[in-house]
């Protein structure tokens, strides 16, 4: 498959206050954030961000609160306006638009989904679902029945004529996802979509995602403060602290090779075994293995359940295959030390505890 | 002598005062030559205007000020009356258009129309029979001609200032100067006592053209729909409005389709409020020959007719229930719709 960069963030900056500009010079010789605020009253939000996103490919934007990432995706459809830098959509440069063209922008290329869902309260359920066709101007009735088929994908059958207030929050987001999968649009941003449901609520709909993800694959750019869900539909997992990206890259690269105190620290509490799969700590090696092989397993597989398969008996070697080949070879030795975290670091949030 | 003499002549003013003249003497002033007694300093009166000006002449008195404010309204009366008069005019055509209506529809006609109506707007019987008991009450006691001018004023009038009213308050939601500019001016229509208006008014036109009454009615009852429609549209979530724009949504779209549909009930609540305001003034507006209850209401004080005072009184009351329970069941069903 090739690597087609469909959303790419170059040398993003935002800066809130009165002199955006003013504050951004200093910022760029190198003032902090905490001196900006203190020395000239504005608050960095954003700085020098570069992401590229690939198509097809669900980005995760992950950072606590404060980190900026709903900032971030905001600059993707422009609900927030940058002091500096570039973001290009296939291409072109999505901050020099027009009010036309950026109309254009969010009504065929890009949907979004909301943490507070965001339906229109006194719009009925398919209403809300077929909103995106018309605002487009499209006939009402199609656009209606473009939005029961989605909201029907979802899961939800039979709710089309109620009011968003009579449904459960799970239920009103994945309102909210029918609505954003019935624009069409290739691109999905999705702000804390999952944050304000119940944690088994909440695997519902990483699921339901992941599931829709197989058979549409839209360019998805998530955003969470949530680590597992992070690792578990990350692509490309980009780490924001105050507003500067901390590390990106392949979640297991991160989380076997973490850059940064602030990403031990985080990483330190996840459960490795279910996050870790089998192709990140194999051995690769594709001749044949000398001695005796427990069985194959696949290099998507996590730690787990190969921790299952083999008993827990740490001398076995496995043969790793992918589609049918040997791709490497796994030692239970390996895997099980790979199971222990990185040291907390000691600059560390946890490393002062 | 006056008490502040000493500063013009401490001055030396007292030449660009002039020579005070005799004049007429107050009664105050009199008394106190004639029992000799000098002023202590607890009477000091406050220096205003009146009492420097019997140190000085040339100073105003303050009477100058409330005749310069009539003259200087006098001057501008007969251009003021070219501009407003006709912009004006229709609301004179519409309040006698509308009171002959409901006054030569014949009652049998009349009273299911308004029956139908409460129907509509409230989808309760319940309240569609006590209206009808109010109305035959009224008519049984032959007040139903004076109900129904009463309630062809306040229909056109409330009419009006929905219409005005709402884009007034849609506009204040979207820029923040013009609230800053507007709240003043609502605040000082809501404060000023309603027979201030009344008094320019009188002036401008004639006491015998509805509009007289229709323009002090409607100024009195536009605040409240004005106030709300602002707060109502700027209440609206802004996750809401956030997902409309990220959708796309033109303006046209966003303010037709989300902010005033979920702005609604507090419209409707500033609607209600402007009916009933408008009940209100109207019951004023009798003084400049607005027809209806009021009038029995002015008869009952003027000629201290206790009985017809407190029936038009009672006619009032059981109006006021009838709109405000109409309005309000209006209002419920809007928000049983969206909440």
């Amino acid at each position: 498959m090739s690597e087609q960069i469909k959303i790419s963030i170059q040398h993003l900056y935002k800066i809130f206050g009165d002199d955006p500009e003013m504050a951004l010079e200093h910022v760029k010789n190198g003032v902090g954030k905490t001196e900006l605020l203190a020395e000239y009253g504005h608050v960095l939000g954003l700085q020098d961000i570069n992401v590229d996103m690939v198509a097809g490919e669900i980005t995760v934007i992950m950072g606590l609160s404060g980190s900026g990432k709903s900032t971030l995706i905001r600059h993707l459809n422009r609900l927030i306006d940058p002091t500096s830098g570039q973001v290009l959509v296939d291409g072109d440069d999505v901050i020099s638009y027009d009010e036309e063209s950026l109309r254009r922008l969010r009504r065929q290329q890009m949907s979004m989904v909301f943490q507070k869902f965001a339906l229109l309260p006194h719009r009925t359920v398919v209403e809300n679902a077929a909103m995106p066709l018309v605002v487009r101007g499209e006939d009402k009735e199609s656009a209606v029945q473009e939005g029961s088929k989605w909201l029907e994908r979802v899961g939800l059958q039979g709710n089309d004529h109620q009011h968003p207030h009579q449904l459960s929050g799970g239920m009103q987001q994945r309102v909210g996802i029918a609505r954003a999968l019935t624009s069409n649009s290739d691109i999905m941003l999705m702000d804390e979509a999952f944050s304000a449901l119940d944690p088994l609520i909440r695997t519902d709909m990483q699921d339901l995602l992941l599931e829709l993800q197989q058979e549409l694959h839209k360019t998805i750019v998530f955003i969470t403060h949530d680590l597992d869900e992070a690792l578990k539909l990350a692509d490309h997992l980009v780490i924001l602290k105050d507003g500067y990206t901390v590390q990106q890259g392949e979640p297991q690269e991160i989380l076997l090779h973490p850059n940064d105190p602030y990403i031990v620290d985080f990483i330190s509490d996840i459960n490795r075994a279910r996050v870790l799969r089998v192709r990140s700590i194999m051995e690769p090696k594709t001749e044949a293995i000398e001695g005796p092989v427990a069985g194959d397993i696949d290099g998507n597989d996590n730690l787990e359940s190969v921790i299952a398969a083999s008993e827990g008996d740490t001398s076995l070697n496995y043969r790793v295959v992918s589609r049918g080949e040997q791709i490497g070879v796994l030692h239970m030795q390996d895997l099980v030390k790979a199971l222990v975290p990185t040291s907390a670091a000691e600059g560390g949030v946890r490393g002062k505890v | 002598m006056a008490t502040y003499d000493f500063i013009f002549d401490g001055l030396g003013l007292r030449g660009w005062c002039g020579e005070k003249t005799g004049g007429t003497m107050g009664m105050e002033e009199l008394l106190a030559r004639n029992s000799g007694e000098t002023r202590s300093l607890w009477e000091l009166p406050f220096p205003s205007l009146d009492n420097l000006h019997d140190a000085c002449p040339a100073i105003a008195q303050t009477r100058g000020l409330t005749s310069g404010l009539e003259s200087g309204f006098l001057g501008i009366k007969d251009a003021l009356k070219v501009v407003v008069d006709p912009i004006t005019q229709p609301l004179s055509w519409f309040l006698s258009g509308a009171l002959s209506i409901f006054q030569t529809v014949p009652w049998f006609v009349m009273i299911p129309i308004l029956l139908g109506i409460v129907y509509i707007a409230s989808k309760s019987t319940r309240l569609v029979g006590m209206v009808a008991s109010f109305i035959l009450f009224l008519a049984f006691i032959d007040h139903y001609d004076y109900a129904m001018q009463t309630l062809a004023i306040i229909f056109v009038c409330s009419l009006i200032c929905v219409l005005l009213g709402v884009p007034i308050g849609i506009a204040m939601s979207r820029s923040d100067g013009l609230q800053r500019g507007v709240i003043p001016v609502l605040d000082m229509l809501q404060t000023l006592p309603p027979f201030v208006y009344l008094i320019p008014l009188i002036f401008l036109f004639s006491v015998t053209e509805p509009k007289l009454y229709g323009i002090a009615i409607i100024l009195y009852a536009i605040v409240p729909v004005i106030r709300l429609t602002d707060l109502g549209i700027r209440l609206v979530d802004t996750d809401v409005i956030e997902a409309a724009d990220a959708y796309g949504m033109t303006d046209r779209q966003k303010l037709y389709g989300v902010q005033i549909p979920l702005a609604l009930p507090n419209i409707m609540a500033g609607v209600n409020q402007t009916i009933m305001m408008s009940l209100a003034m109207v019951v004023i507006a009798s003084l400049v020959s607005a027809p209806g209850l009021g009038v029995l209401v002015l008869r009952g004080i003027r000629n201290l007719e206790l009985g017809v005072g407190l029936i038009s009184g009672l006619g009032i009351v059981l109006l006021a229930i009838i709109l405000d329970r109409v309005t309000k069941a209006a209002l419920a069903r809007v928000n049983t719709a969206q909440q």
